[in-house]
């Protein structure tokens, strides 16, 4: 299907971008990977897009205490190819390899992938695991949030009127953290139907652990010492969640779950 | 319209573009390249890749409005190309096609993956090749053309190349035909044409329930202090019925046998209003009814047809009434496609939640308002927040 009609605005700065974008019904775009289906199918109708793909201060990357401040328009084969540093040993290359196809991620962007907020995209999981902050600037001013605090359910963020995601920032991790990261998807790009992200940073006494494909936000374990030697509590923690009702989903959610653990030990160093 | 400046298989053009229209149909429509072919629409199938700035991109969800200034390679752009070329042998030596109309963004994607990955195995190959979909050859053939060039390429020590972001220039081929050609546009005017506009009401045909074809089901249970007398009253109003919809309300008063309503759902930047018919029948003798109905969102043509069942119990004493709600529906159409069943899912879960809540406050005497809100995820926050102050103060 083709799109109905819209108006297009690109703006040099961030000021004039989230002017536009407190306006009417307007949705900022960068790679246009998600909102460009929901556009062709006719699911979103905005009066305006706003191209925020090459505004300057979301193209950059900034060493910051403690971590690494991403632009929001960097693209997924970015992280993919090494072009940025990676405050980690190596896991924002794993999860960015995984995400859609090659094709998608030349243009998709990791501020878009979490403002879109779907609860079976990679990013939202993989960053709620990895303790990331999410930069936004709006009308009011700028602020920052946790990923987990930031996406409030499928498709809804705390994105307000007129305000855009600016960038994320990544912890750094010590060279013995350990990352895994599992996904079950029917196709290899498909979306998930459920998926695990745990990081171990003995050092730092990090023990974070995300479930995503959940169907609304994800489930973050911020410490998540004894569900890692102890799987069995996070089949409570599903069960309380109501995410146990289908009994095939849970089993494989509950596997992806154990899986993801079980991968700490195997693949949390970089390859 | 807006100006634009691309360079497209070699040639510097500038045009006017419409901001909705995408790169596929600018192609093939403004510039008749029309060796980029349209599958999905939607960024799923792969036939429409094509090179910007050198990487592959679906050309279906990009808008050239937003890439001005970018180099654009079709599959005629790689005629000369000396690594298609190669491609176009080994297809045609392994059976790596048969109708060919996936055949273009399989070119460009093999091409992509023997430049990036030389000597990539047959896992490689089918973990990146994932986003491009045949129908006709199984995909053996395509694997074997892929994996003999990325050999050849591998055998001989070729570096990866990267082809991200303009980091390798891509091949100029300046192509044959006469360039740019704009066809005569049939509109420029708002879109007119009868049916099209969003004020169309919904059909008022009588309803005739279809049967459920593998319908996602929902059951939902609650208690309301009020006498079954009372709440089997209610569920005889159509409207207020309908009103305990979040979003939804009567269209036309209703005979109490058929009913015409509309509802408005929200899921982030998704949203619907879905105008439809049902009908509404009633076993008093059992306590149970049936509501079936169906309906459509004309922004996004997408279809539902949903039965609603419920059953009224007495609970001891007599006072309290336990509600038994089962639903089913079938969503058709491009937002099934796109929020997939276990969303779509959810998004009942919390519409059948809703419905209970309002129906028990309506029961207890809370004023229900007379258009209640478009669900979304704020606004049923806000209404469970505001059900639980209220029983809160209710008990002190």
């Amino acid at each position: 299907m083709k799109a109905a009609r819209f108006d297009y605005l690109r703006l040099d700065d961030l000021a004039g971008a989230t002017a536009a974008l407190a306006e009417g019904r307007a949705r900022p775009m960068s790679g246009g990977q998600s909102l460009g289906p929901m556009l062709n199918l006719r699911l979103a109708r905005p009066e305006c897009v706003v191209d925020i793909s090459r505004l300057p201060d979301l193209r950059r990357v900034e060493a910051r205490p403690g971590g690494i401040l991403y632009g929001a328009a960097l693209t997924h084969a970015e992280f993919e190819d090494g072009a940025v540093p990676d405050p980690t040993p190596g896991f924002l290359a794993r999860v960015a390899r995984g995400i859609a196809y090659r094709a998608v991620r030349n243009r998709g962007t990791i501020g878009g992938s979490l403002a879109h907020a779907d609860p079976a995209a990679d990013w939202p999981t993989a960053l709620a695991a990895l303790g990331a902050r999410v930069h936004l600037v709006g009308p009011a001013g700028t602020r920052e949030l946790a990923v987990e605090a930031f996406i409030l359910g499928a498709f809804e963020t705390a994105l307000a009127p007129g305000e855009i995601i600016t960038g994320v920032v990544v912890p750094r991790r010590s060279a013995q953290a350990r990352f895994g990261y599992r996904k079950s998807c029917r196709k290899v790009g498909e979306f998930a139907e459920a998926m695990c992200a745990v990081l171990v940073d003995r050092q730092s006494k990090v023990h974070r652990l995300a479930i995503g494909a959940t169907e609304a936000r994800q489930l973050v374990i911020a410490e998540a010492g004894a569900a890692i030697d102890s799987p069995e509590i996070i089949d409570d923690i599903l069960r309380a969640a109501g995410l146990a009702a289908d009994p095939a989903a849970f089993r494989l959610r509950r596997e992806v779950v154990r899986q993801a653990i079980a991968a700490l030990a195997t693949e949390g160093q970089p390859a | 319209m807006k100006p634009i400046r691309l360079s497209v298989n070699g040639r510097d053009i500038e045009a006017e573009v419409e901001p909705r229209q995408h790169l596929a149909d600018f192609v093939r429509e403004e510039l008749l390249l029309t060796g980029t072919h349209l599958g999905c629409e939607h960024g799923v199938c792969g036939a429409c890749t094509v090179l910007i700035d050198g990487a592959p991109a679906r050309a279906c969800i990009a808008f050239p409005v937003a890439l001005d200034g970018a180099v654009i390679t079709t599959v005629e752009g790689l005629a000369d190309d000396p690594v298609t070329a190669r491609l176009r042998e080994a297809f045609m030596g392994e059976h790596g096609l048969q109708c060919g109309f996936c055949t273009p963004g399989m070119l460009i994607m093999a091409r992509d993956i023997v430049l990036r990955l030389p000597g990539a195995d047959d896992a490689v190959i089918r973990h990146e090749l994932a986003g491009n979909l045949c129908r006709c050859t199984g995909y053996i053939g395509i694997l074997r053309a892929i994996r003999a060039v990325a050999a050849e390429r591998g055998a001989a020590g070729e570096a990866p190349v990267v082809t991200r972001g303009g980091a390798v220039a891509p091949p100029l081929h300046v192509s044959p035909l006469t360039l740019p050609v704009t066809p005569t546009r049939l509109s420029t005017s708002g879109d007119e044409r009868p049916g099209r506009g969003e004020d169309v009401p919904a059909a008022s045909a009588a309803f005739v329930p279809e049967k459920l074809c593998n319908p996602v089901e929902l059951v939902q249970e609650f208690e309301v202090p009020a006498l079954r007398a009372k709440v089997w009253a209610l569920f005889q109003d159509p409207g207020r019925v309908i009103g305990c919809l979040p979003g939804a309300r009567l269209t036309a008063p209703s005979d109490g046998h058929s009913v015409n309503a509309e509802m408005a759902v929200k899921l982030g930047p998704i949203q619907a209003a879905f105008g439809g018919t049902g009908v509404i029948a009633a076993d008093p003798a059992n306590w149970t009814g049936t509501i079936e109905g169906g309906g459509v969102d004309r922004r996004s043509a997408t279809r539902v047809q949903a039965r609603l069942v419920y059953g009224l119990d007495e609970l001891p004493g007599a006072t309290a009434t336990r509600v038994r709600v089962e639903v089913a529906y079938v969503l058709q159409g491009p937002l099934a496609q796109m929020s997939r069943g276990a969303l779509a899912r959810e998004l009942a879960e919390r519409l059948t939640a809703a419905f209970a809540t309002n129906l028990a406050g309506l029961l207890r005497g809370d004023a229900v308002p007379a258009q209640p809100a478009p669900l979304d995820a704020g606004s049923l926050l806000f209404s469970l927040v505001k059900d639980w102050l209220r029983r809160l103060f209710r008990r002190a």
